[in-house]
């Protein structure tokens, strides 16, 4: 039986390289981690010289990475699919969509803004079905679901995008062997995370490197911030609410968790180069100074996709590694996960687009970027030994097994407060404004949304 | 390759396209009222009345479809909600007075009229006296010229390597900073100061657009007749006078056209914001915020073509004075 | 007489220097761009551009070999190599992140269990140990160094090496030449229209062309991108020629009016007193004297449509062999925002080409053209 599974995967994998997918990243049925039996099933559709287009966020050593998994697609198929990134994707699909000339796929960093596509008619529903897949198969299934269904134009709710690819976002950042040099211990919870704060400055070092800048979208990693603290100070139904605007903005509760990233951003001795530093260093930028000598800094809080930006050489797992941002110990809260993700939808009726979704659903697209770089996933139905390191595959048991797992907030809410005025209020917020103000003003914008 | 015989053939049908209509076009106006003949006189006085028609009538069309035509729709479309498709009446145009962000950016774009336009003018003035009077002068205008011929993803480059910050004790790479804390003083975040980085961003602007300024003016300063300066000189008029009395006042016209040219460019000023602060720190201006409605987040069009509009509303001072000048032109 | 030679004199000095100065406040900034991107790229970040001619010095870390490289000699373990690499000088050295700086070259480190490190000021070190060395990976040796300045192209081959700046390039020049010639043409007959023939309603077309000069771009962009798409022209070429010939028609009708109007009266009456059609006149008088405004004009529209982005990203597609040179460079400082090098060497790389267009132009700019928006008021 299992001599002939190899035989005919040795033999698709010959009909594969003769369609010219010669360069695939893993040879198919070379390593039997891999779930082939899933490539194989895509053959099945024959798309030969239809094409696709694809837009995306990705560019550089991220769009190497998916031009490697839709390499699959491509060689099983035959489809043509055409992968263009922007810098400026966010820009470029609502003028490619308000003119009618969409690519067929879209690949949006934000649900928000897929949201208010939706709502204006440009989405496609996915095929049926697709959303009860995802409840099925993700890990926290409904909420990974519920991130990708939107209202449509009709006001009814549709599966309009389809996640694929997650972030982790409550992740502390540090040099394990800095650590040891001061003999400084991992903090268990909020409490010491604090009282180790407390204890580096004491030391004469900097505990924290922030850096909020990020040109046009300055301000969001404060949001992150916010939102974990948000889930470390309030139950998750409060989150929710908040989220939806059911609790306001500027509810004390709210206002509480703001306070709280002032007590780590706006203390001027907890931040290297002081909280001036915050809004000007580029988020990019910041990092670096866990690795400077002497350090600037020995912890930065930053979602798993990090170390693209970390010195080059820098091993992961050894020259830096990540500890969990843990909850207060006299809140029982349980251990709240911040997590955010890539969504995938159609903008026209291209049936190729369907089945590029469905070769989402497939565990070999998540496993072929598992075994590379910088890819987490909440599918339950991949082989987590895949991963390229240890370290992912740690993230990758955080996703798995959180206790409360939360979206990104900012990436939910309507895309005038989720990439507008949340970013621009913590901006103002870390300049010195009150966070009663800021909180205010936010509020104030949400109101005269419609 | 073939890409630039593409290009290469469109230049050449395009040239030829317009040449051809152009002298086609008079040479069939020519043959259908011949201006010799029985009717000669008629046939001038209608051929005359269409000829310019001919002349315009290309760039009416481009002017039309590229740019009249999505002002309308902005009209129209400043009148509907975010999707264009709910007829809103003058919803947004509410939304906007009662708009904090709308304020400061009205707000920092009188800032930018009075300051830029003025200070640019200043400079280029400056510069334009100066240099005319040396020998490397055209050497000179050449490198003050040249941050004209810098894109603005450039200019934000260059312009970081003079604001950027270093927390106090670490070393400065920006320029600014390492002089300012060579005074002895702790460095700034120049970009995030209050009110005070509206300025920092002006200079930017001022610095491309004075070479802009200073061409045009030296050209108008070298026009100045001979005879009146030596007069002035024979009359004692020392320097600063022969300038601010008698040179100043000749080029008053040119001064006015560069400022015009300037104001217009600043009322539209957006890449460098755009770059350098996006608008964040109190520094929004119009056609960022404009921006900011149209593209990002949540994409508001309704919204974004009402602040459009108020952006062409604030140059209609501007047209009614061009207007004039054209009629008082045409009567003299 | 001499007091006025005198006055003279310092005059002159004060003309000279004024001008110094002005050309120095308005250089600078380009120039520490320029010598930033030849520096190294360690350096760029950690000192100021201006002290690129001096040594500057460095604190970093290396690692010393792992235990796989230890070597026995009697009963002690060894573990040797350098600290240093070409041309830096060891100022100082330590075994923990806490103090960088403890020891002098030459200086001899007691550390845990019997080991020892001596690092020498030639930068070679020595690690001791009576027992075999556990662990796969090698201590950290903080050094602290001088490094001479360095001049380098690294940055430039990085980013020209880059994928598709090539392509890139060939493209900007496709949009950017027939975006030039184009416009110039429609608008040198506009403008003659506008300054020299008679016609109801030119007056109000004046200022309606003025008025132009104000919309915003922005706000054209998502129309005209529908028409586009709505005739069948779609993303492409054409596009955008056409996009560029209507966005600098105004400026290049108002520039052109403005100097066909100061051109002498006298001339173009007498020659229709002598017969001449318009397009006669036009062709063999306006022309020729307007070269150097219509060669101004087309310098300007070169180095904005050299220089734009918006456009581009909106009327071509976005594939990556699609960019133009902004667009790469864009591109490239998105996934590489930290990396300074790389900004200041892609920076100084997308402005050359209109600085090399414009010092070989400026005389058109300087001298001629211009000088006919003048008028004498």
């Amino acid at each position: 039986m299992r001599k002939s599974l190899y035989l005919g995967v040795a033999l698709i994998a010959l009909a594969a390289s003769a369609a010219g997918a010669g360069e695939l990243k893993f040879a198919p049925g070379s390593d039997d981690r891999f779930d082939w039996a899933s490539y194989d099933a895509l053959a099945k559709m024959d798309l030969k010289g239809k094409r696709l287009t694809v837009l995306g966020p990705w560019l550089g050593p991220d769009r190497d990475l998916f031009e490697s998994v839709i390499d699959y697609f491509r060689a099983a198929t035959g489809a043509d699919v055409e992968y263009s990134g922007s810098d400026s994707f966010e820009q470029q699909i609502v003028i490619d969509a308000e003119a009618g000339s969409p690519p067929d796929i879209a690949i949006f960093p934000q649900p928000g803004l897929a949201a208010d596509l939706a709502k204006k008619g440009h989405l496609k529903p996915l095929a049926d079905g697709t959303g009860q897949w995802i409840r099925d198969n993700y890990a926290a299934g409904d909420s990974w679901a519920a991130y990708g269904s939107y209202a449509g134009p009709d006001g009814q709710h549709h599966q309009y995008a389809f996640p694929f690819k997650a972030d982790v976002k409550s992740l502390v950042w540090y040099v394990p062997e800095n650590f040891a040099d001061a003999g400084y211990e991992i903090p268990k919870t909020m409490e010491e995370l604090k009282a180790l704060t407390e204890q580096i400055v004491k030391d004469g070092g900097t505990p924290w490197c922030i850096g909020i800048g990020s040109g046009g979208a300055t301000g969001w990693p404060a949001t992150d911030w916010v939102e974990d603290l948000m889930l470390r100070l309030n139950t998750p139904q409060d989150y929710d609410d908040w989220v939806s605007n059911k609790l306001k903005f500027d509810d004390p509760k709210v206002v509480a968790a703001i306070e709280d990233f002032g007590w780590f951003a706006k203390t001027d001795s907890f931040v290297a180069g002081g909280t001036g530093a915050v809004a000007s260093t580029d988020f990019r930028d910041s990092p670096k100074g866990l690795f400077t000598s002497p350090p600037q800094c020995y912890m930065h809080k930053m979602a798993s996709f990090i170390p693209s930006f970390f010195p080059e050489g820098t091993v992961i797992g050894q020259d830096a590694d990540f500890f969990y941002f843990p909850a207060y110990a006299d809140k029982d809260l349980g251990q709240p996960v911040l997590g955010a993700g890539t969504v995938f939808a159609k903008l026209s009726d291209n049936p190729v687009g369907d089945a590029f979704i469905a070769f989402l659903e497939s565990p070999i697209a998540h496993e072929v970027w598992m075994a590379q770089t910088g890819f987490v996933t909440p599918y339950k139905g991949v082989n987590t030994d895949l991963y390229g390191d240890p370290t992912l595959k740690k993230m990758g048991d955080i996703l798995l097994g959180a206790t409360t797992f939360r979206f990104d907030g900012s990436d939910l809410m309507p895309g005038a407060i989720g990439a507008g005025a949340f970013w621009t209020g913590m901006v103002d917020y870390v300049g010195g404004k009150s966070a009663a103000d800021v909180a205010g003003a936010i509020q104030a914008t949400w109101n005269t949304l419609k | 390759m073939e890409q630039l015989s593409y290009a290469a053939g469109t230049i050449v049908t395009g040239v030829f396209g317009c040449v051809a209509w152009f002298w086609g076009s008079n040479l069939i106006l020519d043959w259908i009222w011949p201006s010799r003949g029985a009717h000669a006189g008629t046939n001038i006085l209608r051929a005359n009345m269409v000829r310019p028609w001919l002349f315009i009538g290309p760039a009416i069309l481009f002017l039309a479809v590229y740019l009249v035509y999505p002002v309308f729709d902005s009209i129209w479309r400043s009148l509907h909600d975010a999707g264009g498709r709910a007829w809103v009446g003058l919803d947004n145009y509410r939304w906007l007075a009662g708009d904090a962000k709308f304020r400061e950016s009205i707000l920092n774009n009188l800032l930018w009229l009075l300051v830029v336009p003025a200070a640019a003018t200043f400079f280029g003035l400056l510069a334009a006296q100066v240099t005319d009077r040396i020998r490397w002068g055209n050497i000179a205008k050449s490198f003050i010229f040249m941050p004209m011929a810098i894109s603005f993803v450039g200019a934000g480059v260059i312009w970081k390597f003079v604001y950027d910050y270093r927390g106090e004790g670490q070393e400065q790479i920006g320029l600014l900073n390492a002089i300012w804390t060579a005074f002895g003083h702790p460095p700034e975040t120049w970009l995030t100061i209050p009110f005070g980085n509206n300025f920092f961003l002006m200079a930017v602007l001022i610095w491309i657009q004075t070479g802009f300024a200073m061409v045009i003016l030296s050209a108008a300063l070298r026009g100045i007749p001979e005879e009146t300066i030596e007069a002035a000189i024979l009359d004692g008029a020392n320097p600063w006078q022969l300038f601010f009395r008698i040179k100043v006042p000749q080029i008053w016209g040119t001064i006015a056209v560069v400022w015009t040219t300037i104001t217009i460019t600043v009322l539209k000023i957006f890449d460098i914001v755009f770059v350098m602060t996006n608008g964040q720190w109190g520094t929004q201006v119009l056609a960022n915020l404009m921006y900011d409605w149209m593209f990002r987040g949540a994409p508001d069009y309704g919204r974004g073509s009402a602040i459009a509009l108020v952006i062409m509303a604030l140059v209609t001072p501007i047209m009614v004075w061009n207007i004039r000048n054209a009629r008082r032109e045409m009567m003299g | 007489m001499s007091q006025i030679a005198g006055t003279r004199a310092r005059l002159v000095w004060a003309v000279n220097l004024a001008a110094l100065l002005l050309v120095l406040l308005w250089t600078v900034p380009t120039f520490g761009l320029l010598v930033s991107s030849v520096r190294d790229r360690d350096q760029i970040a950690a000192s100021g551009w201006w002290k690129a001619a001096f040594p500057s010095t460095a604190s970093a870390f290396v690692r010393a070999g792992g235990a796989d490289t230890a070597v026995q000699e009697g009963d002690l373990w060894v573990i040797s190599g350098t600290v240093l690499e070409k041309g830096q000088r060891l100022d100082a050295w330590g075994v923990t992140s806490r103090a960088p700086e403890a020891y002098r070259p030459g200086e001899t480190a007691a550390l845990k269990d019997g080991q020892s490190l001596t690092v020498a000021a030639d930068g070679s070190y020595r690690l001791t140990s009576p027992t075999a060395f556990a662990g796969g990976r090698g201590m950290r040796i903080f050094v602290t160094t001088t490094v001479p300045p360095r001049v380098t192209t690294e940055n430039y081959a990085r980013v020209i090496g880059a994928e598709g700046l090539g392509q890139a390039f060939l493209n900007t020049l496709t949009v950017t030449i027939p975006a030039t010639v184009i416009p110039i043409l429609i608008a040198a007959f506009a403008a003659y229209a506008l300054a020299w023939m008679e016609f109801p309603g030119r007056a109000l077309l004046i200022a309606v062309v003025v008025g132009l000069l104000v919309v915003p771009l922005q706000l054209a962009l998502i129309p005209l991108l529908k028409l586009h798409n709505d005739i069948g022209i779609g993303k492409g070429y054409m596009g955008i020629w056409l996009a560029h010939t209507g966005f600098g028609l105004p400026l290049a009708i108002y520039l052109l009016r403005n100097y066909m109007v100061g051109l002498p009266r006298e001339i173009i009456e007498s020659a229709r007193v002598d017969g001449a059609t318009e397009f006669q006149i036009f062709r063999r008088i306006i022309l020729p004297l307007s070269f150097p405004a219509l060669a101004s004009f087309a310098i300007f529209q070169f180095l904005w449509v050299w220089n734009d982005l918006l456009v581009a990203t909106v009327f071509l597609g976005n594939r990556h062999d699609q960019l133009v040179m902004t667009g790469v460079l864009r591109e490239l400082m998105g996934s590489r925002g930290g990396d300074w090098e790389i900004l200041a060497a892609s920076a100084f790389v997308s402005i050359a080409v209109p600085l090399l267009v414009f010092f070989a132009m400026q005389k058109y700019l300087v001298r001629g053209l211009l000088a006919g928006s003048v008028k004498g008021g």
